[in-house]
């Protein structure tokens, strides 16, 4: 908890600097050289094709004939008359729901059961995190298709136990599931986020718990959740904006359509149909927008109930309010 | 203080995952040639198909040292949807295989090389009526590379043992319907777990045959719906009846197919026959069997044939190939080179050169015979194959079958998903 020490201090506005530093302008122009590769890269390949794409949302480009100016259109379409529209964000909220809650508890167990590992605790370590390199991969998530479809692992596993469920990627109830439990099981950075967090809670305050005859479950309610409520904030964030443009998973589990009869068709993989498949350009940037303001919104509405849970411990003064 | 550091890493964590959610994913290739010129060839089709073309494409390198072709290829969906990313990027391959539904929409857009204006590419042995199916605004933007027609493919040793009399030349879509009701409901096919036949629901092709059979168009001259959502509705209550009675198969299995063989069901050996292509169907009988047979589309009520001869494939070039003339002899060599002719067989198709075809025919073995005889029997029988698709058309293709995925998972109703096609597809063909 040394954060002080590493902040950036304000340089004082005062130009009575003496003899060693080089005049400020000049600091600056070698600032700019040092960031350059940054800045070229962020101008070139984000703002640049950022500020096109929000052109082309108000275009009819269809990426072979030139763009056309057609106002709102594309907004007005999306809301109004686009029924796949709303299939494709009923999916992605359902799936949001699913996976990003499971996929916290799950990192959250392993990690304080990681807590108390004395032999092998890197090991173990890396043995989870594994699956999230791997994960995000095409090769797995087609392997996760062939585990999930009829005559798979699961299918005969289950049919074992006298559960006939068939193929899950070809039913439109199970399909979804079967791509949330992809994400599910890559549970490793947000566990080793919370890994980090867990270490940070000071044994004393266990101890003194302990002392007052406080079981596990009480310290965990009354001393983990509470120190922890930043790191679990912080992982909530990143993982629900995350779970908003899932699409390795959803397109190679679904076969690239999003279906059955568009049970996985989530934002980014319509959002990808209407683009690349039906090449209605400005229609996909559109969306890309659409999904933008409204991951904004989310996380506004996240950061903004933050107040009434997350507790910051050394912030003597604001705490929770 | 840690509260700062959140706030900062999220502040930035969110910057970043916003930006790459508008930026996407980029990627390019670079290709090195010491000295040679390379040709990048992609088409879509089977492990068949891809043993000939590779072998073929050896004997063109043999014959022309100073030029490589790098080959891919794909089944026919992911193939559709590679192609049109790599044509939007101006990254088309030099030499590609496309489908009549494809054609229009790459030439309007200038991805296609006008073939018509490079010499090395002969045409005077092709079939004068299929060569222009690949005119586009007066221009010979694609070569056809092959005469197809649909079929109902089927694995003829479990037909017969069921008990079913074999479809024959003239017979109707009611007694086709009958035969899957007999196929289902017999003790051998039972035995299998299989069923009489592929759902026709998820098939723009095969309703478009329905269609043809009552003496109705997919699209008209002037790039409209010839059917109205009526037609449609009832294709669908009726494919759907078929489906609840059994005859045909399950959404689960039905929702599977991705246009490879290996994904119908018949390949998945859960029904006895399909709808296909006569020349793909030779990916069939390495999975089902010897046993497999092409029988001819069912006709209309009335004895109206609903298929035609399709230019099964054509070959184009990008229009902005850096090697316009190798590009040019390179498909002049897989269309009229009769060494290669002799090894692609019937592979695409019944060839379009004629006396390619003539030279072939007697010596092709194996599936290659069964797909010629299939052909010649309506040799003069069929109707005018209709116009090249409008360019709206290659999305609606998909737009189809996952309509179709929701009245067979029991989502939306015949008539509901119809209305809804409909409307989606005069839209699309408006824009």
């Amino acid at each position: 908890m040394t954060a002080t020490a590493t902040r950036p201090q304000p340089a004082p506005a005062s130009a009575g600097r003496t003899g060693k530093r080089p005049p400020k302008r000049e600091r600056e122009g070698a600032a700019w050289v040092f960031l350059s590769p940054w800045v070229l890269g962020a101008c070139v390949l984000t703002l640049l094709p950022m500020a096109v794409s929000l052109y082309l949302s108000f275009t009819n480009y269809d990426m072979f004939n030139d763009p056309s100016w057609v106002g709102f259109r594309n907004y007005v379409q999306m809301f109004t008359e686009d029924p796949r529209f709303w299939r494709s964000v009923t999916s992605t909220l359902t799936y949001v729901v699913i996976a990003v809650p499971l996929q916290l508890a799950l990192a959250l167990a392993v990690a304080i059961a990681l807590k108390s590992v004395k032999r092998g605790k890197g090991f173990y370590r890396s043995a989870f995190y594994a699956p999230s390199l791997l994960g995000a991969s095409m090769s797995v998530a087609l392997v996760w298709r062939a585990i999930f479809n009829d005559g798979g692992t699961v299918d005969n596993l289950l049919s074992w136990f006298g559960l006939d469920i068939g193929g899950w990627v070809n039913k439109p109830g199970w399909a979804l599931v079967a791509v949330a439990l992809l994400t599910v099981w890559q549970f490793g950075a947000p566990m080793v986020i919370f890994l980090a967090g867990l270490q940070q809670i000071p044994g004393e305050l266990y101890e003194a718990a302990a002392m007052d005859g406080a079981g596990w479950w009480r310290q965990f309610r009354s001393i983990t959740l509470p120190m922890l409520s930043p790191v679990l904030f912080f992982n909530l964030v990143l993982q629900t904006i995350q779970a908003f443009q899932v699409f390795t998973p959803a397109f190679a589990v679904s076969g690239g359509k999003g279906g059955p009869a568009d049970s996985t068709l989530f934002y980014t993989l319509y959002l990808y149909d209407r683009g690349f498949t039906a090449s209605h350009m400005g229609y996909a940037s559109a969306m890309a927008w659409v999904l933008l303001v409204a991951i904004g919104i989310v996380t506004a509405v996240l950061f903004r109930t933050s107040r009434s849970w997350v507790f910051y411990a050394n912030d003597d003064n604001e705490g929770a309010r | 203080m840690l509260r700062n550091r959140t706030r900062v890493s999220c502040a930035l964590a969110l910057t970043f995952t916003l930006c790459a959610a508008l930026t996407g994913c980029g990627g390019g290739e670079g290709g090195g040639s010491g000295g040679k010129v390379t040709l990048r060839f992609t088409w879509w089709g089977n492990p068949d198909r891809a043993a000939r073309t590779e072998a073929a494409i050896k004997l063109f390198e043999k014959k022309n040292p100073a030029i490589r072709i790098s080959t891919s290829f794909a089944g026919f969906d992911a193939y559709k949807q590679k192609l049109a990313t790599q044509a939007a990027g101006g990254d088309a391959p030099d030499v590609m295989q496309l489908d009549y539904r494809m054609i229009n929409q790459y030439a309007d857009g200038g991805v296609l090389l006008d073939l018509g204006r490079h010499k090395e590419l002969r045409t005077s042995e092709m079939d004068k009526g299929l060569l222009a199916t690949g005119v586009v605004n007066d221009r010979q933007y694609a070569i056809p590379v092959a005469r197809g027609s649909e079929t109902v493919v089927y694995d003829s040793v479990l037909w017969r043992k069921a008990g079913v009399p074999e479809p024959k030349l003239g017979w109707t879509w009611d007694d086709w319907a009958d035969a899957m009701r007999k196929l289902s409901r017999s003790k051998a096919v039972e035995d299998a777990g299989r069923v009489g036949g592929t759902d026709p629901g998820q098939s723009e092709d095969v309703f478009e045959i329905w269609l043809r059979g009552q003496g109705k168009v997919l699209y008209t001259d002037d790039y409209r719906l010839g059917f109205t959502a009526d037609d449609l509705a009832r294709y669908w209550e009726w494919c759907s009846g078929l489906r609840k009675e059994g005859a045909v198969s399950p959404a689960e299995q039905t929702t599977q197919m991705d246009g490879s063989v290996e994904n119908t069901p018949l390949g998945r050996l859960k029904a006895v026959s399909d709808f296909n292509w006569d020349a793909p169907a030779s990916g069939f009988p390495a999975i089902v069997g010897e046993g497999v047979k092409l029988a001819p589309m069912p006709a209309g009520e009335d004895g109206t044939p609903g298929q035609y001869y399709k230019p099964s494939m054509f070959f184009g070039a990008s229009a902005k190939t850096g090697h316009p003339k190798e590009a040019a002899r390179f498909i002049d060599f897989l269309l009229n080179d009769p060494e290669a002719g002799a090894i692609l067989g019937n592979t695409r198709g019944i060839p379009a050169n004629d006396s390619i075809r003539k030279a072939v025919t007697p010596k092709l073995e194996g599936f290659d015979v069964v797909v010629s005889t299939y052909q010649k029997q309506f040799e003069g029988k069929l109707k005018d194959p209709p116009p090249a698709p409008p360019k709206g058309d290659a999305s609606l293709q998909t737009t189809f079958s996952r309509d179709y995925d929701q009245v067979s998972f029991e989502r939306m109703s015949p008539r509901e998903a119809a209305e809804n096609y409909v409307t989606e597809a005069k839209a699309e063909l408006r824009q």
